[in-house]
């Protein structure tokens, strides 16, 4: 992974040492909280419903053990024993004291890490595929790029008072793990006819009150390009971005309110007065940066592993954990593990210090050091030696991380929502835990396959539900829980915008309606049919029937 | 009946006004029944901006159990976060816990309404 050099520890200390003076200042009442807010927010620090949060960047979702290992020890040491992993990659510490934010910036700038950009409206923390170098799929690294992209934005002078915040998204691979479609920018790295790597540009995707799936402005952007292009896409937004609305300043209403055309021309004219050469990354600079993301010593292993196949017919729970967890690799021997976060009853996202511990020890033991968070809030080792799985899974188990349903009913995305957010209209996480119980039984929630279920405690949409194949969006009706249900959703390479079921239903009623809806699938899916397909075939009127078929 | 309620600065803890003072738990919080002392002490506490943050007051229903707040929002407020009973308040068990999750009204929280009125 990326290194900090000596100028980047450097001014993380000062960075946080700054904080830590203005955090003096506000305690002193020099300053007010007027005036002391936006300075937190800067530092990722919100105040919640209980206590403040602090959102730590986690950059492209990568991690190395001794990062985690710290963020471990910042949850036993100043949270409640846990963290909370996001859809934006994040981790996010839930009951956090003012007076203690110091100390932990403090803490987390001695192992490269910060908040810095986890807030505001600026550029926030690139998403990126979460197997990058790990996928047969790919055709270049992915994090090569949003590490570009990450010291570019880093600070950006002109791009840190943006009309909103400002979201980019990076994937290299044709199936699409990073929902680019619905970001501000999504770039798909594609190769042209002639062999040439070159960025689709997707521009104005978005979820929250107004969802958009992004139109792409461009088709081939030759990639040494691909900083001035981005600085022109910006350039004309921050021009445009309408700075008096908060509901409208989101560049996805820009791009609906120029069309894609038009804003795309609009891109090329700035881009066209840019001095490219002070803002692409030069060669050898992009050399430097790929060096760091150069694959690890891989190990010469035949395909085929007795030990991993033994396992798989000795013990049906590993075998489950293999069909479910367990990816291939581009390398012979080894596979990518998928460590979910969403055993029925936990919180969605949630991992406690111990099991950040367990998961940092096995990357070290068995995985090259290298950890990845998930959009889906999930974790991955994406390098483990297929001989080595049998022990990783039974590690895993041990330490309540084995569930084996990644795209399952129960791998439910679902963000804090009403018991900890302030903004929230309801709850998302009991939702979650009610579904996941009733599909808890792994061979029905196996049968069902893939069907990804994604809840928001408010329009805000952290929760994704727009882009579920079932969305869930807590509504407050005159103070009552009330959750929204839409249907047809994706987020992946066939992105969509799900449509509304019908009218909103009383929290105890959620997690019934979703059996029916799988109910309607299990009777009407075709050979092969994902849940997605078979609404998209089928339309909404049976599953509409099935949940309001009483109420009428 | 009306009570105020504020995160304090400090740590982010939710805090209640009673008598003059910022009180930790929803059962030691001063209840009020006419509107004039509930204003006056909102004014009191906005007063002390070093101290707490956003002080703004909330509904509260005479239950059978004992009073709790109106609105659901100020309920998790009171009692910590319900998928973690281990956490917050509400950990510490007792009466005004019972008499807060026994409680079903619901109203809009005037602390989310200013919020979003505030953004
Ligand atoms: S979707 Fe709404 S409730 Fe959920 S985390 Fe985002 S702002 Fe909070």
């Amino acid at each position: 992974m990326y290194q900090y050099d000596a100028i980047d520890r450097e001014f993380l200390t000062d960075r946080a040492n700054e904080f830590r003076h203005q955090v003096a200042r506000r305690l002193s009442g020099e300053l007010t909280e007027d005036q002391f807010k936006p300075l937190r927010l800067m530092n990722g620090l919100y105040l919640q419903l209980h206590a403040y949060m602090l959102r730590v960047a986690i950059p492209y979702g990568t991690l190395n053990p001794r990062q985690l290992r710290r963020l471990a020890w910042i949850a036993r040491t100043y949270d409640k024993g846990y963290g909370h992993f996001t859809t934006r990659t994040n981790l996010q510490f839930h009951w956090i004291k003012l007076k203690d934010a110091p100390d932990i910036l403090d803490a987390l700038a001695e192992v490269d890490l910060h908040a810095i950009q986890t807030s505001g409206n600026c550029i926030r923390n690139t998403t990126a595929d979460p197997r990058a170098g790990a996928t047969a799929e790919e055709i270049d690294d992915p994090r090569v790029w949003a590490e570009a992209i990450r010291q570019w934005s880093t600070l950006h002078p002109e791009f840190s008072f943006l009309p909103r915040k400002f979201k980019i998204a990076i994937t290299a691979a044709a199936k699409d793990r990073t929902a680019a479609k619905l970001h501000d920018i999504g770039l798909m790295l594609r190769r042209s006819r002639d062999g040439a790597l070159g960025f689709e540009v997707i521009v104005g995707g978005g979820m929250g009150r107004t969802p958009h799936v992004g139109p792409t402005i461009k088709e081939h952007l030759p990639v040494g390009r691909l900083l001035s292009y981005l600085e022109a896409v910006l350039r004309v937004y921050n021009r445009h971005g309408r700075r008096d609305n908060i509901y409208k300043a989101r560049i996805k209403i820009l791009v609906a309110a120029l069309g894609a055309e038009e804003f795309g021309r609009q891109v090329e004219e700035e881009w066209a007065k840019i001095d490219a050469a002070q803002v692409d990354l030069p060669d050898v600079e992009l050399a430097r940066i790929r060096g760091f993301f150069a694959p690890p010593a891989f190990d010469v292993l035949p395909r085929v592993s007795a030990a991993f196949e033994e396992a798989k017919s000795k013990d049906a729970d590993f075998a489950r954990f293999a069909r479910n967890n367990v990816q291939p690799h581009k390398q012979a021997g080894y596979a990518i593990v998928d460590v979910s976060l969403k055993r029925p009853g936990d919180t969605p996202g949630d991992a406690t210090a111990e099991q950040m511990e367990v998961v940092a020890d096995l990357a070290e033991r068995y995985g090259f050091g290298d950890i990845r968070i998930t959009h889906e809030q999930n974790l991955v080792l994406p390098h483990i030696r297929l001989d080595d799985l049998p022990v990783v899974h039974a590690a895993l188990q041990a330490a309540g991380l084995a569930t084996a349903n990644i795209n399952l009913v129960s791998d439910i995305i679902a963000c804090p929502g009403l018991d900890y957010c302030a903004l929230a209209n309801a709850r998302a996480i009991p939702i979650a835990q009610s579904i996941a119980e009733r599909f808890a039984e792994p061979d029905r929630a196996e049968a069902v396959g893939e069907l990804k279920i994604k809840i928001s405690g408010c329009i805000n949409a952290c929760g994704h539900h727009h882009v579920g194949h079932i969305g869930i969006l807590g509504v407050d009706k005159k103070g009552e829980e009330f959750y929204q249900l839409t249907l047809g959703g994706s987020g992946a390479e066939d992105a969509e915008v799900g449509k509304m079921l019908g009218p909103a239903l009383p929290a105890g009623r959620v997690a019934e309606a979703v059996d029916q809806l799988v109910e309607v699938y299990l009777r009407e899916r075709q050979e092969g049919e994902r849940f997605l397909d078979t609404f998209r075939r089928a339309g909404v009127a049976p599953f509409k029937e099935a949940v309001y078929a009483e109420a009428d | 009946m009306k009570a105020l309620t504020a995160n304090r600065l400090i740590d982010g803890e939710v805090v209640f006004w009673s008598q003059g003072r910022w009180v930790e738990h929803f059962g030691d919080a001063e209840l009020f029944d006419a509107e004039a002392p509930a204003e006056a002490a909102a004014t009191g506490a906005k007063a002390q901006p070093n101290v707490v943050i956003d002080p703004y007051l909330i509904d509260i229903e005479q239950g059978e159990a004992g009073p709790a707040p109106i609105s659901y929002r100020e309920r998790l407020r009171a009692l910590g976060p319900s998928n973690t009973p281990q956490h917050g308040k509400q950990a510490e068990g007792g009466a005004e816990v019972a008499a807060i999750l026994a409680a079903h009204g619901a109203a809009r929280s005037s602390g989310r309404v200013n919020l979003i009125k505030r953004k």
